[in-house]
C-alpha cells in the first residue's frame, strides 16, 4: 500500500476551517507502519505539533475523528478534539471541543484522561475506540459503545501557531463570531432614541478608516468587500464624506448602525480634513442623504505609527478632540494595522489580553486622549487577504459591539 | 511502554520512553528541543530539488531534533516511499534520492546529487539496500571505501574520488556535516489534488452562472480592461471565452508590438456552452497605455466609463472620442456604464514601468474613484515567472517569490494586497488546464463582487433615473 493519506479534500477542507489554513505532512499510517502505539510513536515523536485522524463509518457516511497535539510547555495539555461528518448530499458537519486532558500511552491503548477519567482512547488490538459521554456530547456523536475504526493517521501540523491558546481561540472563533453577529443583527439603540447609531471614523491618511468599513460589510457579506476604494498615497484616497449602512448578508434588510467616513487628517496644514468642517459633521449639518448627528467618533490610528506621530498631527487630534469633548460625544480609539490581531483577545475571546492592552502604544493613546483602555480598541483590517478567517471577523465585530456600547452610554447620557 | 512527562522546565521536557525493540529493552531519554521541525533548504533551494526528482517534499526526519543515529533515522523514515536524503555541509547541499525509499532488505536505485547555488549535478550510484549508504562502526566496514558513506554519529560524509568529480565536490576524503534531513517525496498532483481542482472549478463555474448583480439593477456587468500596452488585456479576454467554451479560443487579436494590437475598443459578451446562455458580465477590451504620445488618450478614460463609447470604436492615441462620433453613445444608461475596472499588468515587468507610466496608472486610478468605480488589479504571466512551475498554481497566492512581487506592486503603485489578482493567460496552449481555469474564474469571481459593491453604492436617486429610462 502506498504511503499516501486517505484524507479526502472534504475532510482536509473541514479541518482547515476549523484550523486555518494549515497543512497536514503524513507521518504515519496504520495500515502501512503497523497499527500499534509503539510504531506510531517511532514516526511521530518529536515531530512538533501533530494532527491524528481516525477514519471510520457510521450509518453509512464516512467520518473522521481526531485531536490535535500541539507543542506546549504545560505538563496539563489542553487537547482538542475534532469530529466531521460528510454527508452524501455534500453536506458537513464538523464540531470541536476542548478539554484540559493527561496522556497515558501504553503498548495496549493510547488514552486520555481529564480529572481521572478516561474520555478518549484508541485501541489497536482490536481497531476500536473509546469516547466518554462527556466528550460525545459535546462533539454531537450519536453512537454508543465502543466501535470500531478502519485505520488511522497521524501528520504533522504546519502552519499553525505553537501555542496551545491559539488552537484554542481559532476552533471557538466560528462559533463566537456567529454569536457576534446575532447580538448586531438584534442590536437597537438605548431606548429606541434612534433609528440608527452613527459612528463617525477620523484619523491621520492612510489609517485604515475606510479599510475599516469595508472590513465590517465584508463580515456581514461573507466574502471580502470592497466598496470604499482604498490604497496608499501621498494624499486621502478618500475624498467625499460618506455616510455607510450595513446591510445585513446578501439584500437584507439595514442594521441599526451606519459608519461615517471620513478625509484622512493630513500632515501638511491646508491639507486633508479640514478642522473647520468637524463641528459640522458632529452636529449633522453635512449634507449626505441624512441629516442627524454624530453618536460615536473612533479614531482610527495606525498602531506601528504611534510613536511616531508627528506634534502637528496630535494637535490637530487634540483640537478635534476637544470639539468632541464639547459635544458630549462618545468616543473610542480603534488602532489598526495590529499584526499579531490573534493575541488581543483572550483565550474565551470575550475581553481583551492584558499583554496587549499594557503595550505602549495603548497608554500612549489613553494618555493622549484620555480615554479608557477597555475603548482602546485594536484590529487588522482585511486589507491584504482574499479571503475571511474567523479569528479576524471575532475581532471586528467584537470592536464594532464596544463602539455600539460606547454609543449607548452617550445616549443614556443625554438629557 | 509508557510515556511520562517528567521534570517540565522551560525549555526542555525530559520524556523517558522505555521501549521494546527487536525483543529487546531500550532505554532512551529525549530531550525535548523547543526546535521547530522545519526544514533547514530555503525556498528556492527546495523548488529546484523538487523541480529535478519531481513531486513536493514532506518532512520526516531532522538529526538534530530526532538524533545523529541511523537506528532513529530508520525508525522515522522506513516503509515510507519515495525519499530525499539531504546533508548539510558547510559549503555544499549534497544528498541521494531513492525510489523506493528506506525498505529493510529492499534493493533500489539510487540517485546522489549535489547542489550548487541553482545547479544540479548527479550521479547513480549501483543497485544497492539504502542502509548501504551508511557507515556503520564494525570493525570490517571501517576499512571499506565508501563511493557515498554517511556517518550519522560521527557527523562525517565519505566520498570517493570519483563520486566527488561527479558531483561537482572539491575533493575531499571526508566532510563533516551539521545536519541532516529525510523528506518523504508527494505526488503533487495526485488524484487527490485533481479532485480538488476539478470541485474547485466546478463550485466557482456554477457560481458565476447563477450570478445575478446586485439588486438586478442591470443584466449584465461591464468589466473594463486597463493597462500598459502587451500586458495581456486581450489574452485575458481569449482566456475567459476558453473557459467557458471548453477549449482554447483566439477570438481577440493578440500580439507584441510596441504600438499595441487593439485598436479598437471592444465589447465580449461570453456564451456559456454549457446551456448555450450569455453569462451576466461583458469584459470590455481597450487600447493599452503607452508611453508619450502613443496608446490610450487620457480623456477618453471617462467617457468610456460612463458609457458613451460603443463597441468598435476605432481609437485615435492623438485625440479622444467626440459627441458627433458614429460610435458615441448620447445618453448612456447604467447598463452602458462601467461597472468594475481592473488594471492588467504583466508581473514580470513591475519593475520596470517607466515614472511616465506609474504617474498615468496614478491619475487613471483617481479617476476611477472620482466616477466611485472599484478596481481591481490582474497580474498576468504569473506562471513564467523564475522558478515558479504548473504546479504551484494550485496554491499560487502563498510561493515566496510571488508574495514578494504583490508586496512591490503595492508598494508601487498604492494598491491594497486583496485588490491584487493572480492569472496566467492561454497563450500557447490547444487544451484546457483545471489549475489555469481555477485561477481566471477565482479572479472572475472579484471582479463581479467589485461591480456588486459598485451597484450598491451608487445613489438612489441615479439609479432610479437609470432603470426609468430603460
Amino acid at each position: 500500500m502506498a504511503v499516501t493519506t486517505r484524507l479526502t479534500w472534504k475532510e482536509e477542507k473541514s479541518l482547515q476551517q476549523l484550523l486555518g489554513n494549515v497543512s497536514l505532512r503524513l507521518l504515519y499510517k496504520s495500515r502501512v507502519h503497523g497499527d500499534s502505539p509503539e510504531n506510531m510513536l517511532r514516526k511521530c515523536a518529536l515531530q512538533g505539533s501533530t494532527i491524528t485522524v481516525i477514519y471510520f463509518h457510521n450509518s453509512q457516511q464516512d467520518c473522521i475523528l481526531g485531536y490535535l497535539t500541539v507543542i506546549d510547555y504545560d505538563f496539563i495539555k489542553p487537547k482538542v478534539f475534532f469530529y466531521s461528518s460528510f454527508e452524501k448530499d455534500e453536506t458537513s458537519k464538523t464540531k470541536a471541543a476542548c478539554l484540559n486532558t493527561t496522556q497515558k500511552i501504553t503498548d495496549e491503548e493510547l488514552a486520555f484522561y481529564s480529572s481521572d477519567n478516561k474520555i478518549f482512547s484508541v485501541i489497536p488490538k482490536n481497531s476500536r475506540l473509546f469516547i466518554h459521554d462527556v466528550l460525545r456530547e459535546r462533539l454531537g456523536l450519536n453512537l454508543y459503545g465502543n466501535f470500531k475504526y478502519s485505520e488511522w493517521e497521524v501528520f504533522r501540523l504546519e502552519g499553525i501557531k505553537d501555542v496551545a491558546g491559539y488552537v484554542r481561540k481559532r476552533t471557538r472563533a466560528t462559533e463566537r463570531r456567529n454569536e457576534l453577529l446575532e447580538d448586531l443583527r438584534a442590536y437597537k439603540p438605548y431606548a429606541d432614541l434612534v433609528s440608527e447609531i452613527r459612528i463617525l471614523l477620523l484619523g491621520p491618511v492612510g489609517s485604515g478608516k475606510s479599510s475599516f468599513f469595508n472590513s465590517v460589510k465584508s463580515v456581514f457579506q461573507g466574502h471580502v468587500t470592497r466598496q470604499a476604494a482604498v490604497g496608499a498615497d501621498l494624499t486621502s484616497i478618500t475624498e467625499l464624506y460618506r455616510v455607510y449602512p450595513i446591510k445585513d448578508g446578501e439584500d437584507g434588510k439595514s442594521l441599526s448602525f451606519m459608519l461615517c467616513d471620513s478625509m484622512g487628517l493630513d500632515e501638511k496644514k491646508g491639507a486633508g480634513l479640514c478642522l473647520d468642517d468637524i463641528p459640522y459633521i458632529l452636529k449633522g449639518c453635512i449634507p449626505d442623504r441624512y441629516q442627524e448627528r454624530i453618536h460615536c467618533v473612533a479614531y482610527v490610528l495606525d498602531i506601528n505609527s504611534i510613536s511616531n506621530l508627528s506634534s502637528n498631527m496630535v494637535a490637530k487630534l487634540k483640537q478635534v478632540h476637544k470639539e468632541v469633548l464639547n459635544c458630549g460625544i462618545a468616543h473610542v480609539a480603534l488602532l489598526t494595522k495590529v499584526n499579531n490581531y490573534d493575541e488581543v483577545l483572550q483565550d474565551d475571546l470575550l475581553n481583551m489580553n492584558k499583554s496587549m492592552t499594557s503595550k505602549t502604544q495603548v497608554m500612549n493613546i489613553q494618555r493622549m486622549l484620555n480615554i479608557p483602555i477597555s475603548n482602546i480598541l485594536m484590529v487588522e483590517n482585511y486589507a491584504s487577504e482574499l479571503t475571511l478567517n474567523p479569528l479576524k471577523d471575532v475581532l471586528i465585530l467584537s470592536v464594532l459591539k464596544q463602539m455600539l456600547r460606547a454609543a449607548d452610554d452617550f445616549l443614556q447620557d443625554l438629557p | 511502554m509508557e510515556i511520562r512527562g517528567i521534570n517540565t522546565s522551560f525549555e526542555t521536557v525530559h520524556i523517558i520512553c522505555f521501549s521494546i525493540f527487536n525483543g529487546k529493552c531500550i532505554l532512551f531519554s529525549t530531550r525535548l528541543r523547543s526546535m521547530a521541525v522545519t526544514t533547514c533548504l530555503t525556498w528556492m533551494q527546495e523548488k529546484i530539488l523538487q523541480n529535478h526528482f519531481g513531486g513536493k517534499f514532506n518532512l520526516l526526519y531532522k538529526a538534530s531534533v530526532h538524533k545523529f543515529s541511523l537506528e532513529h533515522l530508520l525508525q522515522v523514515c522506513s516503509n515510507q516511499g519515495p525519499t530525499v536524503t539531504v546533508i548539510y555541509s558547510k559549503d555544499h547541499v549534497t544528498g541521494a534520492f531513492m525510489q523506493e525509499g528506506y525498505q529493510e532488505g529492499k534493493t533500489s536505485f539510487i540517485t546522489l546529487f549535489a547542489l550548487q547555488e541553482t545547479k544540479i549535478l548527479e550521479c547513480k550510484m549501483k543497485l544497492c539496500v539504502p542502509s548501504m549508504l551508511f557507515v556503520t562502526w564494525t570493525g570490517w566496514h571501517r576499512q571499506k571505501k565508501y563511493e557515498f558513506g554517511i556517518d550519522l554519529t560521527g557527523r562525517k560524509l565519505h566520498i570517493s574520488a570519483n563520486t566527488s568529480k561527479e558531483l561537482g565536490l572539491l575533493q575531499c576524503e571526508s566532510i563533516s556535516f551539521e545536519e541532516c534531513e529525510v523528506f518523504q517525496c508527494e505526488d503533487i498532483l495526485n488524484k487527490r489534488k485533481m479532485e480538488e481542482v476539478t470541485e474547485l472549478r466546478e463550485s466557482l463555474w456554477s457560481s458565476m452562472r447563477t450570478y445575478k448583480p446586485y439588486g438586478d439593477l442591470v443584466h449584465q456587468i461591464r468589466i473594463l480592461l486597463l493597462g500598459p500596452i502587451g500586458a495581456g488585456k486581450s489574452s485575458f479576454v481569449n482566456s475567459v471565452k476558453s473557459v467557458f467554451q471548453g477549449r482554447v479560443v483566439h477570438q481577440a487579436l493578440v500580439g507584441s508590438d510596441t504600438t499595441g494590437i487593439s485598436q479598437k475598443y471592444r465589447t465580449y459578451s461570453i456564451k456559456d456552452e454549457k446551456d448555450g446562455n450569455s453569462l451576466p458580465f461583458i469584459l470590455c477590451d481597450s487600447l493599452g497605455l503607452g508611453e508619450g504620445e502613443e496608446g490610450l488618450c487620457m480623456d477618453d478614460v471617462p467617457q468610456i466609463l460612463k458609457g458613451h463609447v460603443s463597441d468598435r470604436y476605432q481609437f485615435n492615441p492623438m485625440k479622444p472620442i467626440t459627441p458627433g462620433h458614429d460610435n458615441y453613445v448620447d445618453s448612456p444608461l447604467l447598463k452602458d456604464r462601467i461597472h468594475c475596472a481592473a488594471f492588467v499588468f504583466n508581473v514580470n515587468c513591475i519593475e520596470y514601468l517607466s515614472d511616465e507610466m506609474v504617474a498615468k496608472i496614478r491619475r487613471v486610478r483617481r479617476k476611477l474613484i472620482e466616477c466611485g468605480l472599484v478596481h481591481l488589479v490582474l497580474l498576468t504571466h504569473v506562471d513564467s515567472m523564475d522558478l515558479i512551475t504548473k504546479d504551484d498554481l494550485i496554491d499560487i497566492y502563498r510561493c515566496p517569490p510571488v508574495k514578494s512581487q504583490l508586496e512591490a506592486v503595492h508598494k508601487a503603485l498604492g494598491f491594497p494586497l486583496s485588490d491584487i489578482l493572480l492569472v496566467s493567460n492561454y497563450t500557447s496552449e490547444w487544451e484546457l488546464d483545471p489549475l489555469k481555469d481555477n485561477l481566471i474564474l477565482f479572479a472572475l469571481r472579484h471582479m463581479l463582487w467589485a461591480a456588486d459593491d459598485f451597484l450598491e453604492d451608487l445613489p438612489l436617486e441615479e439609479t432610479r433615473e437609470m432603470l426609468l429610462a430603460v
